[in-house]
């Protein structure tokens, strides 16, 4: 396969390299044709300085960018082409309708003047919009705009789709539909990079997934080989009855927990040994006198990877059984890292 | 190759008639634009230019100037920061067109909305006052000169690098303002002292008040084709900082 995305020593500085505020320290990673590439990274990790960079809208302090084999730098004419760009907001134009951003783009794009007709129409219907083709968009809801968006920036079929934050604060039904429209576009041959803080819509739809943390790549491969890299990250979930917050200091403190992670009305323990925790937690309901609701073991999801790379904590309340741990920087998976 | 060629041409000539027309629809209906654009000049007109015994064509004359300064330089300092902020902004400049044909497509939004709002003032003075022009086709040459080099005026402080367009309105009024005082329109040049009437001439709104005066009285101080000129020559350097200035955008993430 061949790269559609090939980035090497990509650097942004915002102000001057001696003075300024490093966004993207010498980055390198690639992305092949046909791919779901996921771009994850907490807020201001440098996720959208690089896909700026990406879609020719920032100029980098230093590095490389090629797209489908052209320097970006140099020949960018023909990358923009092929190109779609669905910012983080929906950049529509409220005051034309939906049929008219959808030709606008059309033109600006040159798609021929039978085509884009046929083309707005299909997306239109597509997106559940065609009721509303003459409607302004100033009268859409977000979710609405949202797809119009993404219509827009779809209508020239590219054969590469930057996506930043598609589906935060879309409710469950437009959320899902967006992701459905990804993966078919991704069927379709079109290469998707996607920016998201969303960890598990990057789990489902990605096939590999690169983690930037202040501004550099901490990690880059497949969801599975992440977690596989990650076994240590393992937990044991419990419920137990009563429930309460207290349960946290004593759980946190079992032999083999490294934290306690209260979960709705469960908690998560984190652990390297499963079968070593397991009895512990046993123990622990037994001479207590809980009831042991549910208890199960889990391997680590790709949040688990994300905040342990990332060194964040779950937004939930956290009882540290160690000092915190150390934060890895510049880590790869085994297999495929730094691709 | 020389086909390749021949069809980007064509391709941004259409590219940058799309994002005009756009451009048109969507803003030229916004209060900026008719405050800034349409009721401006002639606010200003009035305040200037009633009890000065003036003659009608003469009125004309400056009114024509004004409105086309006003209006043409209104466009860029509104529109383009707005776009900015609202994000639009990037959606041209991610698309495959040059930076040029973008700039000359903003220049032409202001170009335009001077044309039409100066027909306007031309028709009040022909059919209110009966002012006959002199010279209609160098009148038209006039218009057509003046809107595009002052609306290529207007799209440098449109090229800022800010998503606030109030940041941008502020200097960019300024300076018209400024301009407007130096350049002949309420004192002529032949009324001003050597030193003033200097000044006067390295503002190209001088050379359009002049050149509207062959037009439409059929007298001016200059020479009719320098005016042009200046005109002309003022339209393309002013793009030049407008490109620099987006460069610097790209650079600073704007």
């Amino acid at each position: 396969m061949n790269d559609a995305i090939k980035v090497g020593s990509l650097t942004k500085y915002y102000g001057r390299p001696e003075a300024g505020v490093l966004a993207v320290d010498h980055i390198n990673f690639q992305v092949q044709e046909g791919e779901v590439f996921g771009f994850l990274g907490p807020n201001g990790a440098g996720k959208t300085t690089t896909q700026r960079m990406l879609t020719t809208l920032l100029e980098p302090t230093e590095g490389r960018i090629t797209i489908h084999g052209h320097d970006l730098a140099h020949d960018a004419y023909p990358v923009k082409r092929q190109m779609g760009l669905v910012p983080e907001e929906s950049n529509v134009y409220t005051e034309l309708t939906a049929w008219d951003n959808l030709m606008f783009t059309a033109k600006l794009y040159r798609v021929g003047r039978a085509e884009r007709a046929a083309r707005a129409r299909e997306l239109l219907e597509a997106f559940g919009l065609w009721e509303k083709r003459d409607v302004k968009a100033e009268n859409f809801s977000k979710g609405m705009r949202r797809r119009l968006s993404i219509a827009m920036a779809i209508i020239h079929k590219p054969a590469l789709l930057f996506l930043d934050e598609p589906t935060p604060g879309l409710d469950a039904q437009s959320a899902r539909a967006i992701r459905d429209l990804i993966r078919q576009l991704n069927d379709e041959g079109t290469t998707i990079f996607l920016t998201t803080h969303q960890i598990e819509e990057a789990n489902q739809l990605c096939d590999r997934v690169a983690i930037i943390d202040h501004g550099q790549i901490a990690a880059i491969d497949t969801p599975e080989h992440l977690k596989q890299a990650f076994r240590r990250v393992q937990s044991v979930e419990v419920a137990l009855e009563p429930d309460g917050q207290a349960h946290g200091q004593a759980l946190g403190s079992l032999p083999g927990a490294t934290t306690a992670v209260k979960m709705g009305d469960k908690w998560r323990l984190y652990t390297k040994d499963p079968s070593v925790l397991l009895p512990q937690v046993m123990d622990y309901a037994n001479s207590s006198e809980l009831r042991v609701v549910s208890l199960s073991t889990l391997g680590p999801s790709l949040e688990d990877v994300f905040l342990e790379i990332t060194g964040q904590q779950v937004g939930t309340v956290r009882h540290e059984a160690q000092e915190s741990k150390p934060r890895r920087r510049g880590m790869k998976s085994g297999m495929g890292g730094g691709r | 190759m020389k086909d390749g060629w021949l069809q980007r041409l064509r391709d941004e000539v259409t590219q940058a008639w799309t994002v005009t027309a756009k451009d048109m629809k969507v803003y030229y209906l916004k209060p900026g634009m008719i405050m800034f654009g349409f009721l401006m000049p002639f606010f200003m007109f009035f305040s200037f230019s009633v009890r000065r015994g003036m003659a009608a064509d003469q009125g004309v004359a400056r009114l024509l100037a004004l409105t086309v300064f006003f209006t043409a330089a209104a466009a860029g300092p509104f529109i383009i920061p707005l776009e900015r902020r609202l994000g639009t902004y990037d959606r041209l400049l991610a698309a495959p067109m040059s930076l040029l044909t973008l700039l000359l497509s903003k220049t032409a939004v202001g170009a335009f909305f001077a044309i039409g709002t100066s027909a306007f003032a031309l028709i009040v003075g022909v059919v209110a006052f009966g002012v006959s022009v002199a010279q209609p086709w160098l009148l038209a040459v006039a218009v057509l000169l003046a809107a595009f080099s002052f609306s290529a005026l207007g799209v440098i402080f449109g090229s800022i690098p800010t998503r606030n367009p109030g940041s941008v309105q502020m200097p960019s009024t300024l300076l018209r303002w400024g301009l407007l005082f130096i350049s002949g329109v309420f004192i002529g040049l032949n009324e001003m002292a050597p030193a003033a009437r200097a000044v006067a001439y390295l503002s190209p709104l001088t050379y359009a008040q002049d050149l509207m005066n062959h037009a439409v009285l059929g007298a001016g101080l200059l020479n009719p084709w320098l005016d042009m000129a200046v005109l002309l020559l003022s339209g393309v350097l002013f793009l030049v900082p407008s490109v620099l200035m987006h460069r610097r955008s790209r650079r600073l993430g704007y």
